[in-house]
Order: structure tokens, then sequence, then C-alpha cells
């Protein structure tokens, strides 16, 4: 999903940078006010910034396919620190990998956080909710958020390409020409970030469920006492 | 016994080589190396091109837009290994130094554990 400098407008890459911007913004706000309610949470957050960076620049080879793609690990990120202040450290890592490893582009950091770390986030962090709401179990509802959310970055990613160049082709047609160029690759990929968010999540609520004081019901401040 | 307290306490502030935060580091960086060498051995093999999908899909896009894409910065293929490995340095960093604040043991803890230490001992 890291869409290159060059291929967007800047009209384009514009109206992604603002919309990425209005979920920023709140999620400043949602650090601040989690690091005061929460000890644990800057190291969380810290940790959880340094996890996006770096499983969302490595190519995992498909063999299937032929080809390799990365997970996110946004899902996970939104669960443990917040949807919105996911959002605030995907776009500091797609800054870097930018910067530092050329993957992606600056002009697009908007576009690939909107479809990385808002959409693939939310959705991973709603996916969660809604099962844990029906008492399902944290690994199946850990499962399925990250499954949801790899799949979902990708989806909006091909949307952010197919509005912008859809021209005179319908733009379902578009969505999907681009959506296959990631999809049988990423399908395994988000079978093995859904392993990955399971395990973590599974592993954490067992072994230090304190650490996850609003996640599990536990109030953050008493914990903290 | 104020005698072998004292000593202990001198031996707890000495600087460790291997303390668990270095541990943990030096772990942690050390998994995230061997899976990327793991990984570009096997794409290195079976002839994977290590771009994948990004570009595949960058690829698309140039054919329908008649625009090229670019990187922000094109790294030949050394200095993106190096690039990688320092970024995944400083990653192991951060990694390591907020693991061992949040599972890391509390001061009370280690301060039980000394004294418990110490007891049997005595």
């Amino acid at each position: 999903m890291h869409i290159e400098d060059g291929i967007l407008s800047p009209q384009a890459w514009g109206s992604w940078y603002v919309a990425t911007t209005i979920f920023i913004v709140p999620g400043i706000r949602e650090i601040k006010r989690r690091s005061e309610e929460n000890l644990y949470y800057k190291p969380f957050l810290a940790m959880r910034g340094v996890g996006v960076f770096v499983i969302s620049c490595m190519h995992i080879p498909v063999p299937v396919t032929g080809s390799c793609s990365h997970p996110c690990g946004t899902p996970l990120a939104a669960i443990l620190i917040g949807p919105f202040a996911t959002a605030v450290i995907t776009a500091i890592g797609l800054f870097f990998q930018a910067v530092f490893l050329g993957h992606g582009g600056i002009t697009t950091i908007g576009a690939n956080d909107f479809s990385m770390g808002i959409a693939g986030g939310i959705s991973g962090y709603l996916c969660w909710r809604s099962l844990r709401h029906f008492k399902s179990p944290i690994w199946l509802a850990a499962g399925m958020a990250g499954f949801v959310g790899d799949l979902i970055t990708y989806l909006v990613s091909a949307l952010e390409l197919a509005i912008s160049l859809h021209g005179h082709t319908p733009l379902l047609k578009q969505w999907m020409v681009f959506f296959m160029g990631y999809g049988p690759t990423q399908l395994p990929i988000a079978v093995a970030e859904a392993i990955f968010t399971a395990a973590i999540l599974q592993a954490m609520a067992s072994r230090r469920p304190d650490l996850l004081p609003n996640i599990l019901g536990i109030k953050a401040k008493e914990e903290t006492k | 016994m104020k005698f072998m307290n004292n000593v202990k306490n001198n031996n707890s502030s000495q600087i460790k080589f291997l303390d668990n935060f270095t541990k943990t580091l030096l772990a942690i960086m050390i998994i995230i190396l061997i899976f990327i060498f793991g990984a570009g051995k096997y794409m290195d093999s079976h002839e994977i091109v290590a771009g994948g999908t990004d570009d595949k899909v960058n690829n698309l896009a140039t054919v329908a837009s008649s625009k090229q894409h670019h990187p922000f910065i094109e790294l030949p293929g050394d200095a993106e290994l190096g690039a990688f490995s320092v970024a995944n340095f400083f990653a192991g960093l951060i990694l390591g130094h907020s693991w061992e604040k949040i599972f890391g043991k509390t001061n009370a803890e280690i301060k039980g554990e000394e004294s418990k230490k110490t007891t049997e001992e005595i």
C-alpha cells in the first residue's frame, strides 16, 4: 500500500492529507489524555510505533503467488493504543520509511496513512469491539481484527488509486483492477496478521492483563494506583 | 548481617555487561535480523522481486495515469540493506527500552528479591 510520489495529482494527495489530518488531531488529544490516565501508555505507544514501522516495511514472500507483501500491524496498534493514536504513529512511521528506506513517498503520506493507519486501524478496532461485545474469545476477536484490518487497508489503498485514475473506466472496475494487484498475495499475509494479532493479544491478556486496563474492562486509574 | 547487606548493595549497583535491557534489545534485534535474512534468502532463491505487490500496483497506476512513479529517495541495493539494518538497530533500541519499562521488574520487586536472597544466605 506504499503509493509512491508522482502518481497522484496535487489535488488528490492534498485531499488525502486533509482527510488524514481530521483523524490525526483527535489522535494527538487521545495520546495526551491516555498518557495521563495510564503510566504504561507511553512505552506502549513507542513500542507500537516501532512495531508498525518494522512490520509494514518487512516484505514476506508468498510462495503460492511468487510475490511478496507486508502486513500492517495497525489493527493490533488500534486495539492497544487506540484508533486515533494509531493514525499518528502510522504517519510518523510512513515518514521515516519514505525518508530512510525509500518506501512510499512524501506527497502520498496522507493517502498511505489514510489506508493503513486510519481505515486499517479503525476497521480492525471496530471488528475487535463488536466481537468482544458479543463475548467472543480474545484470540478470535483479535484474529478477526487483524484479518479485516489488513484487507481493508489494501481495499482502501486500491480505492484511493482508482478514484484518482479511473478516467473513463468505471470506478468499480478500476478499483478491482488495482485490488487484484494486491489481493492474491495479501490474503495469506492477512491470515498471518490475524495469527500474529491473536497471539500477541492472547499472550498479553493471560500474562499481564493489568497492562490492558481499558481493553479488558479494568479502570486504568485503579490499576496504575 | 549489616556488613553483608552493604556488600550486597554494592554488588547490585555495579554495571553489568549484559543486563536485562541489553539482552532484550539484542534478542529482539536478532529475531528481526534472522527473519529479514530468511525472507531475503528465500526471495533470492525463488527469484521473487523484492518490490512485491507495492511495486506491481504502482506500475499498474503508472499505466493508468501515464505518470512515472518514484520513491522519495532511490537507494541502490546495498544501501537499502544498510539503511534497513540501521533502522532496525534504532527500532530494537526503542523496543528494548520500552519493553524493560513495561515488563521489567520494578524497584520494589528487585529490592524484595535482594532481601530474600540475603536472608536465605544468612
